[in-house]
């Protein structure tokens, strides 16, 4: 007898609705699947015949046909195997269920539980489009998948659960939870098992930065206008340390940003969620990391880091150390605030609207601008910071080198100012950007666009122009100027860029590649 | 000399190997510079040449087969070279030319001609002094260089030095703030310059009336064996030459070396002990204490070369123990920093002040000035914008003429 229910699977970001047909016939027992299955689906069979077997149900000896529809969207990962098994039961008339389209998502285990996948929520999503109205979920994503209005979320914990669902009229078990309000995460501390498998790390406080006034400066203007930045600096001068206090830095995300970043890290795997993703992504790649894992891919077109840290910060320390594919495909998505993977099965867009904060050494030993301790030949460092191609560095606003502090600077020197403080004034500059800029930042509007919100009066366009000239800037890096001085101008709560802003925004720009040339006054 | 051997010189010099001995050999034989060029394009050329070139004394001394061949290559060559040396705007200066430096003229082997671009009046000034040192200072090493510089160009001396970076860039950059002249000896051509850093650095001491001058043709890529020749000529062309930190071999030592042997002073920086920097300044006034002098400050260099107007020597009454404590009315003494800085802003004149007192760092900027983040970081925009200072690895330093400024408060 044949079964159809319905299932998704994950292309990209997107979900899409599967149906799912069972065939069990009389003949030669047998399992086959069809329908552009990648492996973990045609694992399935295995993982299906012991769920049923190990939840007090007979798999069939029959000849078993699974087709998965529409036969041309490629499938991948484990959703279907809930809608497989229970086709399975239905066609060899194990139970009959009741009339109504209904949907299953879940990997099956051995024993019969049904775990959850990632990409739950756009899954979800993709059935409430198609207008299902009932959906089976695995328990532990029952809150993931309700956050999606319009459908009714059934949480079943094993195989036989989702049998009772779909037989009965009234759903066993407590009613699924209550909607999560869309509130601040902070009201409700989030389990811990949130994020993967390990919590994140608390990020440590800007008061625990001692001196380094420049760059922390530097760190809270880039932040304000979302500049892509890059520190340079010996080791140990605290440009890590500086980046791991971006996330209490950066403002939650707006409820549109919100439901981006929660469909991301529903699909990279980060579920079970309990509720939307407040806190802007910080991802940190090692430099090491491969082509794919930075910028997206494989098979199934799985989101990169770069995607995972859409609306939030990309943070590439030992930027130098990248590899050169890696570095150069950062240019599209940098420019557009997208990226687009091509791969043999079909090609994806995905949002990668990410700040790039950036740092490296100055030069392979690290202590290029010391004297006693660099020990590269000559000009090594200057090609060192030359890895990082023009396209590149253009992308990037905020430059500031770190020297090493002396020890008396760490141990006196003012009280460093703390995160929230700080943090309140990066709010109140993007808060002042959206208004005027319709919800972008300085570092993403365009160049015209910026001449109109800059408020240039004649004496300071000249002296733009005067800054411009004395520091042999190109028009990109004119416009470089003025961008980072719109923002240092927001974080005064000043209408107009005046010179004070545009003075304070020279000190951001690159580093001579060249020594310059002291010349007359 | 006519304008053909002037050419034929500047062709024979881009002969790699070709040294002035050869050369004045085969003058020797041939006549003139033309006639070696007329040979190296007749039949059977390198032979012949290697005959022309052999001395007296025995074959030995004669030039090997591969320069030759080098040579009769360059004489085909010719046009080439010459539209090469009009191209970079290098003038051929020879010793029978008035701007010729004398000085040269008396030292071994000269060279039988200069590449020159810009004007080398300011070599025949009477006071020429020669400031070197390592390509790596220490950030106080560099200063010194620049006030050392600055302090001689008031006092109207002309520096010479050797374009590289470090002790040699920041002497010049220094005089080039004074607008005015100071040569650089390159040890390489015109078209190799090295390093390719002070392209702009060169162009500038052009610019101010100086020279970037060169024994070797436009094409000839400098090498180990070139920079030592080339320092011969930086002491040659001076009357003193000073050592401002070398490390333990340097090529600095080098000319100072020269120096001695050229019969010309020698002054050199004294150091910390232990301060790699200095290694090489401490062992030479160590190993030379008869012949080389110590530099133990700006006034007592310049009453040192005679460069003084007005020096009040101790009087008689004055004890042994005294005699550091030389009074010196120093006519050239360097402003301080805030009278270089007048009528600019009081943040600028703070900032200004506190980088020759020596802070490096934005905090130690904001902690000596007591002034605020945000004005300190605009006041080193101004500062740089007027090439008063100048950032380097997340350091701040005073830069042109801001460093020579005298860091004694007045």
């Amino acid at each position: 007898m044949l079964a159809t229910l319905l299932s998704a699977t994950l292309i990209a970001l997107d979900g899409r609705v599967i149906r799912v047909e069972v065939d069990v016939a009389p003949g030669l027992p047998g399992f086959t699947i069809v329908g552009l299955a990648d492996a973990s689906i045609r694992e399935a069979r295995e993982r299906v015949r012991g769920a049923l077997r190990n939840s007090g149900f007979v798999h069939p000896p029959r000849r078993i046909t699974v087709n998965l529809a529409p036969a041309d969207v490629p499938k991948t990962g484990s959703a279907a195997d809930l809608a497989i098994a229970v086709g399975i039961l239905i066609g060899s008339e194990q139970f009959t269920a009741r009339a109504g389209r209904a949907a299953l998502i879940g990997e099956v285990s051995l024993g019969g539980e049904i775990r959850t996948v990632p990409g739950l929520l756009p899954m979800v999503a993709a059935l409430a489009r198609r207008g299902v109205r009932r959906v089976i979920v695995p328990a532990e994503g029952a809150d993931e998948a309700s956050l999606i209005d319009g459908l009714e979320i059934v949480p079943a914990a094993t195989v036989a659960d989702a049998v009772d669902a779909l037989r009965s009229r009234r759903h066993p078990g407590p009613t699924p939870p209550a909607r999560v309000e869309l509130a601040p995460m902070s009201s409700a501390p989030a389990p811990a098992a949130q994020i993967g498998l390990a919590p994140p790390l608390q990020p440590p406080d800007l008061a625990d930065v001692r001196g380094q006034l420049e760059a922390r400066r530097a760190l809270e203007v880039a932040l304000a206008g979302g500049h892509g930045m890059l520190m340079i600096g010996p080791p140990g001068t605290g440009k890590t340390m500086l980046a791991r206090t971006i996330p209490a830095l950066l403002p939650p995300l707006s409820d549109a940003e919100s439901l981006a970043a929660t469909i991301v890290a529903s699909v990279s795997g980060e579920g079970p969620l309990h509720e939307l993703v407040r806190t802007p992504p910080f991802r940190a790649p090692h430099h090491t990391s491969s082509y794919a894992a930075i910028v997206g891919g494989g098979p199934s077109l799985s989101p990169g880091e770069i995607t995972r840290a859409d609306h939030g910060v990309l943070f590439l320390d030992e930027l130098a150390e990248f590899s050169r594919d890696v570095l150069e495909a950062l240019r599209q998505p940098l420019e557009d605030g997208r990226v687009t993977i091509v791969r043999a099965s079909g090609a994806a867009t995905l949002p990668a609207r990410f700040q790039l904060i950036a740092a490296t050494n100055p030069c392979p030993c690290g202590h290029a601008g010391d004297e006693n301790r660099c020990t590269c030949a000559q000009g090594v460092p200057e090609r060192y910071v030359g890895r990082i191609s023009g396209p590149l560095r253009d992308r990037i606003d905020v430059w500031v080198t770190l020297a090493r502090m002396k020890a008396a600077a760490m141990v006196s020197g003012p009280e460093p100012e703390s995160s929230a403080v700080v943090a309140a004034r990066i709010a109140a500059a993007r808060a002042r950007q959206h208004a005027r800029l319709g919800g972008r930042v300085n570092a993403r509007i365009s160049g015209r666009a910026l001449r109109a919100v800059a408020g240039l009066r004649a004496t300071t366009s000249s002296h733009l122009a005067e800054l411009a000239d004395t520091e042999q800037l190109s028009g990109r890096g004119t416009e470089r100027l003025l961008r980072v001085a719109r923002t240092v101008a927001d974080l005064e709560d000043a209408g107009d860029v005046g010179l004070a802003h545009l003075e304070e925004a020279a000190r951001w720009r690159p580093p001579a590649t060249r020594p310059p040339v002291a010349l007359a006054v | 000399m006519p304008a053909s051997d002037r050419d034929a010189l500047a062709v024979l010099l881009s002969v790699q190997g070709l040294g002035p001995l050869t050369l004045a050999r085969l003058v020797g034989r041939l006549g003139t510079p033309s006639a070696i060029l007329a040979l190296a394009g007749a039949a059977n050329a390198a032979d012949r040449l290697v005959d022309a070139s052999r001395s007296d004394a025995g074959s030995w001394h004669a030039m090997p087969s591969n320069v030759a061949d080098a040579l009769v290559e360059a004489a085909g060559d010719a046009p080439q070279i010459l539209a090469e040396v009009r191209r970079m705007g290098v003038r051929v200066v020879t010793p029978t030319d008035p701007d010729y430096p004398r000085r040269l003229l008396g030292i071994e082997l000269p060279p039988p001609a200069l590449f020159v671009r810009g004007s080398l009046a300011a070599l025949s000034s009477p006071h020429v002094v020669a400031v070197v040192g390592t390509r790596r200072p220490s950030p106080p090493g560099r200063r010194i260089a620049s006030r050392i510089a600055a302090a001689l160009t008031k006092a109207g001396a002309t520096v010479v030095s050797g374009l590289a970076i470090g002790i040699d860039g920041a002497a010049h950059a220094a005089v080039v703030a004074e607008q005015a002249a100071t040569v650089a000896f390159i040890g390489g051509g015109h078209a190799r310059l090295f390093p390719r850093a002070h392209d702009r650095l060169a162009d500038a001491i052009v610019a101010a009336g100086g020279a970037v001058a060169s024994e070797y043709a436009p094409r000839v890529e400098p090498s180990r064996g070139t920079f030592p020749q080339r320092n011969r000529l930086i002491s040659g062309s001076a009357d003193a030459v000073v050592v401002v930190e070398a490390g333990a071999r340097s090529g600095a030592l080098v000319t100072a070396s020269w120096a001695l042997e050229q019969g010309r002073d020698c002054f050199v920086v004294p150091g910390p002990i232990d301060a790699p920097t200095s290694a090489g300044c401490n062992g030479f006034l160590r190993d030379w204490h008869d012949l080389a002098r110590i530099v133990s400050g700006i006034p007592q260099l310049l009453d040192d070369l005679g460069l003084l107007a007005e020096v009040a020597l101790p009087g008689p009454g004055h004890h042994r123990g005294d005699a550091t404590s030389v009074e010196i009315k120093s006519t050239v003494k360097p402003p301080t920093a805030r009278a270089m800085l007048s009528g600019r802003s009081e943040a600028e004149q703070a900032v200004a002040e506190a980088l020759v007192h020596g802070a490096v760092t934005v905090d130690e900027l904001v902690a000596v000035t007591r002034r605020s983040l945000g004005e300190v970081l605009r006041a080193l925009t101004r500062l740089e914008a007027i090439g008063l200072a100048r950032a380097s690895h997340g350091r701040y330093e005073p830069a042109g003429s801001l460093a020579s400024a005298d860091p004694v408060a007045a």
